[in-house]
């Protein structure tokens, strides 16, 4: 699994000030510390960046080279910014992201093409989210295509089927459910693309300290299904144990509730319940609500 | 060939509750069919039931049409509930709303003296309603369950903000819950699971939050419709309880209801309705014509008429 190290992120205060205020320590400290616990490649999520544009994203970009050899994910919406990165990216960079919103058709994916670089592409088109897995098979299908005529191989694309949060009232499980689907059925639609997703969305709006499991059981599940990369926090260690193997016992827990098999909680200590607990809610087989562990 | 049609079979039970005690006794709930599937396999034990609210203060905002047949009575919420009882209901609804900081503040153990004499008044059983404002209900509710120790009183609002305390006087006490949430499955859940760590969940009931003919009663709908899917299809424990559908004042709230007599009626009936049509197991309403005419609609049983 490749992991896009999320943490540096404009909505997160300390990283907004940082790049205001030109301060490399923070950013370089982040970039650092998630090299460290093993990230493939590091996020930089800019927001849409309307001020200072060029030199902003020049600076941040150096800064972060600075200090890592890992290639970066340029994390935008806005194609100014986006171009600015890519051009200072010393390695292959990820273009993060395109959709099949107009726009992006007809301004990021031409920077994809121009700066020879992987591209996320997400399932978005004018209309918005599709709602369901074959409305969003079907949007995918026609981006890729269009993006293929522009002369980006499918090996280059990095399918993108939005995580929403488990939590928003009723629909979210379902979606959930959807995107594993999605995700399993992809390599047959499109062979050869490659994935990816935004893991933390999945615990959006749960209490910071159940944020955690959640994701990293549903990185579990997603990655079962084939799953290439996802934009994660490397710093939680326990995800990045998963991601080298390791916790096997746990693993197949979240299979056997994947595969619908009866599961007998007395023989299981008090973290394996709670794994348990997390993967029956993210496979929508109990209503979710903040108190899923406590049932 | 001859049609078959299907029959389904649940694995859910929402869970029988009962209130009130002696010869005043009402249960509600017991069902394992979704709500007036009469063609699947299973039994609805006791069709809905309905309550009139009283208020204990006199209406501030007088709409003639609304409190006309209750004549001098509002004047009295004892004697506005003895009025109610002309009218065949199942239970009195007393809303506590004197007690609400915004109107008169008044004390609790005035308005808990008061439930106290309505309960040996009334030959129906007792709904108390504090007034929604999570902290005065913390302390009303709880000096109500005390003073009406034993007498398996409907409690509520229960919500996220008091549960601890007014759950536990519920509990201590031996009354029933009405676990109220802001019209979301989730956080329901969420209250449910708190709850019942202490409260038995027979002794639950869910208020989803009812909202008026166009002001919101689709998410209403809905809500009550997923509640019932999810504990008798998937047989959720934490969904498994009756639903009390408290939608009169949420009518007559409205400015299509005071408007005149035949429009708040409808008003107040096609609400009705559609949540009992959901699922609702009891629903409080506020005049008595809406009553009768929901009880002609529906049939006497409560069943739709065949």
């Amino acid at each position: 699994m490749i992991i896009i190290g999320e943490n540096i992120h404009v909505i997160a205060k300390d990283v907004s000030q940082a790049i205001r205020e030109r301060n490399e320590k923070v950013i370089q400290a982040l970039a650092k510390e998630q090299t460290q616990a093993g990230a493939h490649y590091i996020d930089l999520n800019v927001g849409p960046m309307k001020k200072d544009t060029e030199e902003t994203m020049k600076w941040l970009v150096n800064c972060v080279q600075e200090v890592t050899d890992l290639p970066l994910s340029i994390d935008t919406m806005n194609p100014v910014a986006m171009e600015a990165g890519l051009k200072y990216c010393k390695k292959r960079p990820l273009l993060n992201s395109a959709s099949g919103k107009t726009d992006s058709k007809q301004q990021m994916l031409p920077l994809a093409k121009k700066y020879n670089c992987d591209v996320v592409i997400s399932v978005m088109t004018d209309k918005g989210m599709p709602p369901e897995v074959e409305s969003k098979i079907e949007s995918i299908m026609d981006t890729v295509a269009y993006a293929n005529e522009l002369g980006i191989p499918n090996e280059d694309i990095w399918v993108d089927p939005i995580i929403l949060p488990v939590s928003t009232a009723g629909e979210g499980q379902k979606i959930a459910v959807g995107n594993l689907e999605f995700i399993k059925i992809l390599p047959d639609v499109l062979p050869g693309v490659k994935s990816t997703v935004g893991l933390s969305n999945v615990s959006n709006g749960v209490p910071a300290h159940l944020r955690p499991i959640l994701n990293r059981t549903y990185l579990v599940m997603l990655e079962r299904n084939g799953l290439y990369s996802a934009i994660a926090d490397p710093l939680d260690e326990e995800l990045m144990a998963f991601m080298r193997g390791e916790l096997k016992e746990i693993r197949d827990l979240i299979y056997k509730v994947m595969d619908g098999e009866e599961i007998d909680l007395s023989s299981l200590s008090q973290k394996e319940i709670a794994y348990v607990k997390t993967a029956r809610v993210l496979m929508a087989q109990t209503l979710y609500s903040d108190a899923w562990l406590e049932i | 060939m001859e049609y078959k049609a299907p029959v389904e079979a649940y694995k859910g039970v929402v869970r029988e509750v009962t209130i009130g005690k002696g010869d005043k006794v009402l249960k509600i709930g017991g069902e394992n069919i979704l709500p007036l599937h009469f063609f699947d396999e299973g039994s609805m034990p006791n069709p809905p039931k309905f309550a009139l609210e009283v208020l204990d203060m006199e209406p501030t905002e007088k709409i003639p049409h609304l409190l006309e047949p209750f004549g001098n009575a509002i004047s009295d919420p004892i004697q506005w509930a003895k009025k109610c009882e002309t009218f065949g209901v199942d239970a009195i609804c007393l809303t506590l709303l004197s007690t609400d900081p915004a109107e008169k503040d008044s004390p609790a153990d005035q308005a808990a003296q008061l439930v106290k004499r309505m309960v040996s008044e009334i030959k129906k059983p007792l709904i108390v309603y504090g007034s929604g404002d999570e902290k005065k209900d913390a302390e009303v509710l709880p000096m109500v369950a005390q003073i009406c120790a034993g007498e398996n009183l409907l409690i509520g609002p229960v919500q996220k903000e008091n549960f601890e305390v007014v759950g536990k006087a519920i509990l201590e006490n031996g009354h029933v819950a009405i676990a109220q949430s802001p019209l979301d499955i989730n956080l329901l859940k969420e209250l449910n699971v708190k709850l019942c760590k202490f409260l038995p969940p027979e002794r639950v009931v869910i208020d989803p939050l009812s909202s008026a003919l166009g002001y919101g009663i689709e998410y209403s709908f809905s809500l009550i419709e997923r509640v019932k899917q999810i504990g008798i299809i998937t047989k959720d424990s934490m969904t498994m309880m009756p639903i009390v559908a408290n939608l009169g004042d949420e009518c007559w709230k409205t400015k299509q209801a005071k408007e005149n007599e035949t429009q708040g009626l409808l008003w107040e009936g096609i609400t009705a309705l559609s949540l009992y049509l959901a699922g609702a197991n009891l629903l409080i309403l506020r005049h008595p014509e809406t009553l009768k005419l929901i009880k002609e609609t529906i049939g006497g049983n409560g069943r739709w008429p065949s």
